[in-house]
């Protein structure tokens, strides 16, 4: 087993630094050791304007998407405002939407022809735009969006979880309901909050698609989108983009490492909770409607809005600002051509194999890891940090990776479906791990003994009772793996040729060739076809943390 | 600063929970009850009858549907004239059942929150560390100010609790099973410690637990609940040895209910004959008037058995009936013993010394004041008298 995840995990990290080490040469052979593409990164200027550009941008879309989210959550969860189940639909089907999707529909939205500055327009008659979406403040709204879905998740098993008679200790006392919420609630959340923080933060340190989408034509770069074009340069230059994703990863090692040390103590405020215990809601009185109001825009912004304006772009033979005038020109055209063009088809059924593929091979090898570190034997703990080490790769610095091995490969791996496969396996093994893992600590040892004591072998055990009773905890990891590569951007974009394209990378090509109608069409369909995978996974979930209490 | 007690009036409390399907899901009806300044009065009965709900309900944590709470001269909450004061506002100490200790805060600020956050009361800097220093005092934790939170036992949680309901010298002090979290061991300690504390503070304090020996042992007045009803109330003694209804006998300690008809009219209080269902005819107290033919069931206690050898002479004022030993269970500080008579079973408590062995013949000696006859107006008695 160490062989085979260290033969996934280590030759990424060391093609990678090696690459970063040695210098460019044209026909494929290996260069001089160097540290010139170093050299040449700190050098330039560019370097800092990205750093401070990405900084500035995760930290902005960490605070709103955390204030958001959790101010949304703790309405749900803490208090008795109506419509506050209409949070959790909003956030499993936005699930399920290609990410790329969204931004599209924002830059719509928002955009020069967009119903925003389209209104604008009509009211002051002005020619201007009242607000420009390429630009810093479209970015982070974007990105916080993106992020609310799994704030909300999170924040909201935090407050499920909490023990509310802290909260009534303290109205007991005498402190108002602000007062509660302040002394109490948020400060007994602040672990929970802080790593949460922190992880927003660094995903949004490796976001590609908003940096690409939105910020690129503004002329913003972020790290990520420089080193998309260090590789997309003509010739590609390999060795500084390895430098670069070097440098990110040493980054968000470091970043790993605290939220590593604040997690942990997040288990510091793990309480004693009274037998006879219920969550009781907060009574809001008057204050009610703001609640509902909230989850009501939480709706809006999420989904309404986005699926409103790519259903309108759908139906219309070109991108066109909401009016009555522009009724009569709907059509289903659009739809038609999904079905019709085979190379929609095509892509569909790669994104599905590619997806399915990557699940299902994450979660077998992560089953019998998982199983191994949790039973501690011999060589569990290097496991456990084999398993964990992806989650310092940003989904680009991965990408230009295996992007190397692919082209050093003595089998042709290059533009192949397989590559994607390997690299979806990588990338998400982490949280493959923690399905099986947890599962395997709920699963009573003696009931494996037991099996032993029958007479059943090691891999019969493993067969017959480990892998039937983990089967909630394997089916929530494998939706989860096939979700999130079926909407991922950064790997395939620079692994597939043009025979593998995925939904996402051909929504993101296409995006800037005008045929945005039809791709909103396609969108849709798909959206609507990775929902009811996210409702399945979400149902799953449900029935595992519900059983995990009893 | 007045006197930190006052007297506390429920009258028609209702609070209903009901569920989707099958109507009623627990709550309480028509509770009623008024406490003298200083009395501990404690809520008991089986999980969910209803007795944490009066508590919240009293404290402002639960809007009753109906009835009235007042303490002293201030009406907490009346569903008729509409008043329904927030929680915050009441000042009642309360002890959580899981203590609800802040983990992010010290010993001394899980103690000081009370007087930080009081509406329309500020104290100076001084004055906030003399009074938690009391309240720490009082609880036996002076010098815990600067622990951590996280770093106490469950029995000085316990006490950290008990000090920041106290340390705003409430007139009102509301306890939600405080000692179920704790060992058997401390759980004795504290219910004599929590008793000589309330007797020291002197506040009015309701108590709710399912543990009947808590009850006996640490209040003035009990008043046992079951299903949604308050059944019976009054003193310790009163409720052990008078029950009023078969519920009673059985929740508060162990007793044998044997069912029978009431021969001639019984004022209260008095002795009166009963011929049981094997026409048999004892003797026993009943504490309501109860008419002639009524269906009763008589409550016998284990420890009021006396076994004798079987030719022992009658004893005058005991009823004596002739039994088989049929299972005999040493527990060390006593004997138990089952008992077939006729065609009822009946379980007794011997000292130590007495050995009895499996299939003698004994005599059976209880007095008439001891036993106590109970209407069988409701099924419950039915359902329980196999006991």
């Amino acid at each position: 087993m160490i062989i085979v995840l260290g033969g996934l995990v280590i030759p990424p990290i060391a093609v990678l630094t090696q690459q970063s080490l040695t210098e460019a040469l044209f026909d494929g052979s290996r260069g001089a050791f160097t540290f010139e593409h170093y050299e040449r990164l700190f050098a330039d200027p560019k370097l800092y304007v990205s750093a401070r550009n990405s900084v500035t941008f995760a930290t902005l879309s960490t605070i709103f998407a955390l204030a958001f989210g959790g101010i949304i959550a703790w309405v749900v969860e803490r208090t008795n405002a109506p419509l506050r189940g209409l949070a959790y639909l909003t956030t499993i089907i936005s699930l399920g939407m290609p990410f790329i999707l969204y931004v599209l529909a924002w830059l719509f939205l928002l955009g020069r022809a967009g119903p925003l500055n389209d209104f604008y327009r009509n009211l002051t008659g002005s020619t201007d735009t009242l607000f420009a979406v390429h630009s810093m403040a479209g970015m982070v709204l974007v990105e916080t969006f993106s992020w609310l879905p799994l704030v909300f998740l999170l924040f909201s098993a935090t407050f499920r979880a909490s023990n509310a008679e802290m909260e009534e200790a303290a109205r007991m006392s005498g402190a108002s309901i602000i007062a509660t919420v302040w002394h109490v609630s948020l400060k007994l959340a602040r672990p929970a909050i802080l790593a949460t923080a922190l992880f927003v933060f660094i995903r949004s340190l490796e976001a590609f698609d908003v940096p690409m989408l939105i910020g690129t034509p503004a002329g913003i770069n972020l790290l990520t989108s420089d080193i998309f074009f260090s590789i997309r340069a003509v010739p590609p230059d390999l060795g500084h983009a390895s430098a670069f994703s070097v440098l990110l990863t040493v980054v968000i090692a470091i970043l790993m490492y605290f939220y590593g040390r604040i997690s942990r103590s997040a288990d510091r405020y793990a309480t004693v909770t009274g037998k006879g215990y219920r969550p009781r809601p907060f009574d809001l009185g008057r204050w009610r409607w703001v609640g509902s109001l909230l989850v009501l825009l939480h709706f809006a912004v999420m989904l309404g809005l986005p699926l409103l304006g790519l259903l309108w772009v759908s139906v219309m033979p070109f991108v066109r600002p909401i009016r009555f005038a522009a009724l009569p020109f709907a059509t289903l055209k659009n739809y038609e051509a999904v079905f019709k063009v085979p190379a929609y088809l095509t892509l569909t059924w790669h994104t599905l194999v590619i997806a399915a593929a990557a699940a299902t091979l994450g979660m077998a090898l992560m089953v019998v890891t998982g199983w191994l570190v949790a039973r501690r034997k011999p060589g569990a703990t290097f496991l456990d940090q084999l398993t964990t080490m992806p989650l310092l790769l940003p989904g680009i610095v991965l990408g230009v990776a295996m992007m190397e091995i692919a082209l050093r490969s003595p089998v042709p791996l290059y533009g192949t479906l397989a590559i994607i496969v390997i690299a979806f396996v990588v990338r998400y093994m982490p949280y493959g791990m923690r399905y099986a893992f947890s599962g395997v600590l709920q699963i009573h040892r003696e009931l494996e003994e037991a099996a032993g004591v029958a007479g059943a072998s090691t891999l019969t055990v493993l067969r017959r009772i480990v892998a039937p009773l983990l089967s909630p905890a394997i089916a929530a990891g494998w939706l989860f793996i096939f979700l999130n590569a079926a909407k991922e951007l950064s790997i395939p974009i620079l692994l597939s040729g043009p025979n593998t394209q995925t939904m996402a990378v051909a929504i993101f090509e296409q995006s800037t060739n005008g045929q945005f109608s039809e791709l909103a069409a396609l969108g849709l369909l798909w959206t609507l076809l990775m929902t009811v995978f996210a409702v399945v996974f979400y149902l799953l979930m449900r029935r595992q943390s519900s059983s995990a209490y009893r | 600063m007045s006197s930190q007690t006052a007297t506390l009036d429920v009258t028609g409390l209702s609070k209903v929970f009901r569920n989707t399907g099958d109507g009623i899901a627990g709550g309480i009806r028509e509770a009623n009850f008024s406490l003298a300044p200083g009395t501990f009065f404690t809520l008991l009965g089986p999980s969910g009858c209803g007795k944490t709900t009066t508590l919240r309900c009293v404290a402002g944590l639960e809007q009753p549907d109906s009835g009235a709470v007042r303490l002293g001269q201030e009406t907490f909450f009346d569903a008729a004239r509409g008043i329904n004061v927030p929680l915050n506002l009441r000042n009642i100490g309360m002890v959580f059942q899981s203590y609800a200790i802040w983990p992010h805060m010290t010993v001394f600020e899980n103690v000081a929150f009370p007087l930080r956050v009081a509406k329309g009361e500020s104290y100076e800097k001084a004055e906030v560390e003399r009074l938690v220093g009391e309240a720490l005092e009082t609880v036996n934790l002076a010098g815990f100010q600067s622990r951590s939170a996280t770093r106490l036992s469950g029995g000085q949680q316990q006490r950290v609790a008990l000090a920041r309901a106290i340390v705003r010298k409430p007139k009102l002090l509301l306890l939600d099973e405080p000692l179920s979290n704790l060992d058997a061991a401390l759980r004795e300690d504290m219910r004599n410690e929590l008793k000589r504390l309330q007797k020291q503070v002197g506040v009015t304090t309701v108590y709710v637990t399912h543990d009947q020996a808590e009850a006996l042992a640490m209040s003035d007045l009990v008043a046992v609940i079951d299903q949604g009803r308050m059944v019976q109330m009054g003193p310790p003694r009163e409720i052990y040895f008078r029950p009023r209804n078969a519920f009673v006998a059985g929740f508060v300690g162990a007793t044998n209910l044997v069912h029978g008809t009431v021969l001639d009219r019984v004022p209260a209080n008095e002795v009166g004959a009963v011929r049981l269902d094997d026409g048999r005819v004892v003797r026993c107290l009943f504490p309501d008037p109860t008419p002639a033919s009524r269906r009763i069931a008589v409550s016998v206690r284990p420890e009021t058995i006396q076994l004798s050898p079987a030719s022992a002479p009658e004893r005058a004022g005991f009823n004596r009936m002739t039994g088989t030993v049929v299972f005999a269970g040493f527990l060390g500080n006593m004997n138990r013993y089952s008992l077939r008579i006729g065609g009822d079973v009946m379980h007794a408590n011997a000292a130590p010394e007495v050995n009895l062995a499996e299939g003698s013949e004994v005599a059976i000696d209880f007095s008439f004041e001891s036993a106590v006859g109970i209407p069988m107006a409701d099924e419950i008695a039915q359902g329980r008298s196999a006991a």
